[in-house]
C-alpha cells in the first residue's frame, strides 16, 4: 500500500491499479487564450489525503471542474475511481463527493430538505436516507437546525451542511474545494478527524484545494501549483526538507554587534527592529558564526523550514493572502453583470 | 431495475424541490390567485353586459355564450402562462447561485434533470390554472368531471410545453431584472393575440373578417400558438371552438414536444 500520493514516472502508462483513486495525465485546459492548465499529470493513491495548494488562479478549482465532469479539458486525460470523467461520467459521478467553494445548497430549503434531495438525486432508497442524514447532521453538529431554514443559516453553518451533504451517500473520493474558510478551529479539528477515520476505515480518499498553508499540514501529499503547472509535490516533511531553508533568528547585544553581523554576513536579513535572520541550511557556517559572535548575541533561534517559506522559494513570492476577498468581489460583480 | 429505480428518486427528488420551493414563494401564490378575480371579476364582469357580436349597432354574429363564459378559458391560459414563464426564474436562480452545479455533479443524467425540473414547474403551473376551476360556477360554467379531467389533461400539457419554453428563455437571459421586464413583453401580447379576449368569428368570409378587424389583427391572432391552446381549453370548457377542434391538440403537444427538445440542447450546454 502506498503512503501517499507519488510522482509516478510515467503517468497514465499501464492499467490503472485499484490502489489509485485519481489520476490525472497530461491534462490541459484553456480560457481562450489563457491557458489554465498545462499538462499536469499526478496520482493520488485510495485512502490519502491529498492537498492541491496554490494561489487563486493558479488552476486548481480548474482541475477539480474537470475531475468532477463539470468541464471537458483541452487535453489529456483523467480518471476517478477508474472510470474516465469524459466518457464514463455516470460512474465517475457516482464515486464523488464534491464541496465547492461556493455555496450550492438551496437556501429556501430546511437544512433536511437539502440532504434528502441529495440522497433522492443519488438515488437512495428512503430507510437509507434518513440514518444517512442524521447521521451526517449529527457530524456537523447541525441536528438542532435540520427543520430551519437554510437561509437563516451563517457561513460556517452552510459550510458544514454541505460537507454533511457530500458524504451523505459515502462517496470513494471527496472533493473540498477551499473546504474550511470560515469554519471555526473546533469545528475543523473534528471535520478532519471525522474525514481520516474515514480514510482509514472506508478508504475514502480526501482531494483538497486550498490557499491556506495551516489546511494541508495534516495532507499525506502536498501538490504545489502555479500557473497552471505542478512546480513540487510530495509530503510535507518531503518538502521542507527539499526546499525549505533553515534560518538562525539572532538579537544582537546592541546596534554595534547588529552592524558587526551585518558587515560580516551580508546575506543576513533584518528581523523585527533588533533582529536578523540568516539563512542556516550550512550547519558549518552556522558553526562558525556562532563561535565568532557568541558574545554580542542575546537571543538565537532556530527556525525550521515551513510550508510557507518552501511556497515562497518555489514561486518567488507569498501565497497571496487577500486573495478570498477579490474572489469575493468578482462573484458578486458576477452576480450583478450576470456573467458565467 | 435498480438503475430504473435510482432514476425515479431522482425524478422525484428534483419535482419535489420544484414543489416545495413554489409553497414557500408568497409572491407567486398571491399571483396566481389575484390574476383570475382581477380579470373575471373585473374585467369579465364589466365587459360581460356589451358581449353581443354587434358592430356598429349591426349583428354581425352571434357567440350563444356571455362573456363571462368566453373569457373562463382563457383566464386559465393566462394563469398557466405567466407560472410557466416565470419558471425560467428558477432556472437562472439555480445557475446564478450555484446549486445548478450540485445536481450536475449527481450520477442523474442531464435531460433527466430537465425532466424533473420541467414537471416539477408544469405541475405548479397546472395548480394555479386549476385554481381558476375553482370559479367556474362564478362564471356560469357548469362542468361534469370528464370536462375537469380532460381540461387538466391538456392543462398540464399546455404548462410542460410553456415551462420548457422558460427553459429556453432562461438559457438566452443573463440577469433577473432583465428577465421581469422581458416577460411581460412576451406573455401579454401572446395573451392578447390569442383571441382570448375577443372573439374572431371564422364563419365570416376574409373579406367579411376584415371589416370586424383590421388584417394585420386577424393574422397575428392566427399565427399565435396559444390561440388554438385557448380554442382547445374552450372546446372542452364551454364546448365552444372558433377552429377546427383537433388543431389546439395538436399544437399543445407540438409545444410541449418541441421546446422540451430545444430546451433539453440548451441544458445540455450548460
Amino acid at each position: 500500500m502506498l503512503s501517499g500520493g507519488m510522482i509516478s514516472p510515467q503517468p497514465g502508462a499501464g492499467p490503472v491499479s485499484p490502489a489509485i483513486a485519481i489520476s490525472v495525465d497530461a491534462l490541459s485546459a484553456r480560457y481562450g487564450v489563457n491557458t489554465v492548465l498545462d499538462n499536469v499529470s499526478l496520482e493520488i493513491a485510495r485512502g490519502s489525503s491529498f492537498a492541491l495548494l496554490g494561489p487563486n488562479g493558479a488552476g486548481k478549482t480548474t482541475l477539480l471542474n474537470i475531475l468532477s465532469t463539470l468541464r471537458k479539458p483541452d487535453g489529456g486525460s483523467a480518471r476517478v475511481a477508474g472510470a474516465d470523467v469524459v466518457r464514463q461520467q455516470g460512474e465517475a459521478r457516482r464515486s464523488l463527493g464534491v464541496v465547492f467553494q461556493d455555496s450550492s445548497l438551496d437556501d429556501r430549503l430546511t437544512a433536511w430538505e437539502n440532504l434528502e434531495f441529495h440522497g433522492l438525486v443519488y438515488g437512495m432508497p428512503s430507510r437509507q436516507r434518513k440514518e444517512r442524514s442524521a447521521a451526517v447532521l449529527a457530524l456537523v453538529e447541525l441536528e438542532d437546525w435540520r427543520d430551519e431554514i437554510v437561509r437563516s443559516f451563517s457561513g460556517g453553518m452552510r459550510r458544514r451542511l454541505e460537507i454533511a451533504r457530500a458524504l451523505l451517500h459515502e462517496p470513494k473520493i471527496l472533493f473540498l474545494d477551499e473546504p474550511t474558510a470560515g469554519l471555526d478551529a473546533q469545528t475543523r479539528v473534528r471535520i478532519w478527524r471525522y474525514l481520516d477515520e474515514l480514510r482509514r476505515d472506508r478508504d475514502l480518499t480526501v482531494l483538497t484545494t486550498t490557499h491556506y498553508i495551516e489546511e494541508v499540514e495534516g495532507a499525506d501529499t502536498i501538490c504545489i501549483i502555479d500557473h497552471g503547472k505542478i512546480i513540487a509535490q510530495g509530503s510535507p516533511e518531503a518538502l521542507k526538507t527539499q526546499h525549505g531553508h533553515r534560518w538562525l533568528h539572532v538579537i544582537p547585544r546592541d546596534a554595534a554587534a547588529l552592524s558587526a553581523i551585518a558587515a560580516r554576513r551580508p546575506d543576513a536579513q533584518p528581523l523585527g527592529a533588533h533582529g536578523l535572520a540568516l539563512p542556516a541550511d550550512d550547519g558549518a557556517e552556522v558553526d562558525a558564526f556562532l563561535a565568532a559572535f557568541r558574545d554580542q548575541l542575546t537571543e538565537v533561534q532556530f527556525q525550521d523550514p515551513t510550508l510557507e517559506s518552501v511556497f515562497l522559494s518555489l514561486t518567488g513570492r507569498q501565497l497571496r493572502d487577500r486573495a478570498d476577498d477579490t474572489h469575493n468581489a468578482e462573484k458578486a460583480a458576477g452576480r450583478r453583470g450576470g456573467r458565467r | 431495475m435498480n438503475r430504473t429505480m435510482m432514476a425515479l428518486r431522482g425524478l422525484y427528488g428534483v419535482w419535489l424541490r420544484e414543489i416545495t420551493r413554489a409553497t414557500r414563494d408568497r409572491a407567486q401564490l398571491i399571483g396566481g390567485i389575484s390574476r383570475p378575480l382581477i380579470w373575471l371579476l373585473i374585467l369579465g364582469v364589466g365587459l360581460n353586459p356589451y358581449f353581443r357580436g354587434e358592430v356598429y349597432g349591426e349583428v354581425r354574429f352571434v357567440i350563444p355564450f356571455t362573456y363571462l363564459q368566453f373569457l373562463f378559458p382563457a383566464v386559465i391560459v393566462l394563469n398557466i402562462m405567466y407560472t410557466s414563464i416565470q419558471f425560467a426564474v428558477s432556472v437562472i436562480w439555480d445557475r446564478e447561485f450555484g446549486f445548478l452545479r450540485e445536481v450536475l455533479v449527481s450520477p442523474m443524467p442531464r435531460w433527466l434533470i430537465l425532466f424533473g425540473k420541467v414537471l416539477g414547474g408544469a405541475t405548479v403551473a397546472t395548480l394555479h390554472g386549476a385554481l381558476v376551476l375553482i370559479l367556474a360556477r362564478f362564471a356560469d360554467v357548469t362542468l361534469s368531471l370528464e370536462q375537469v379531467a380532460l381540461a387538466l389533461a391538456l392543462m398540464f400539457t399546455l404548462a410542460f410545453g410553456l415551462t420548457s419554453f422558460g427553459v429556453i428563455l432562461a438559457a438566452r437571459v443573463r440577469s433577473f431584472e432583465g428577465f421581469g421586464v422581458f416577460s411581460n413583453t412576451v406573455i401579454l401580447p401572446l395573451y392578447f393575440t390569442s383571441s382570448s379576449i375577443f372573439p374572431l368569428d371564422p364563419a365570416l368570409t376574409r373579406a367579411q373578417q376584415a371589416v370586424t378587424y383590421p388584417e394585420w389583427l386577424v393574422f397575428l391572432v392566427q399565427i399565435n400558438p396559444i390561440t388554438y391552446a385557448v380554442d382547445a381549453l374552450r372546446g372542452v370548457l364551454i364546448n365552444f371552438n372558433q377552429f377546427t377542434p383537433g388543431w389546439g391538440i395538436g399544437i399543445i403537444v407540438a409545444m410541449a414536444v418541441g421546446f422540451f427538445l430545444i430546451a433539453i440542447i440548451d441544458f445540455a450546454r450548460q
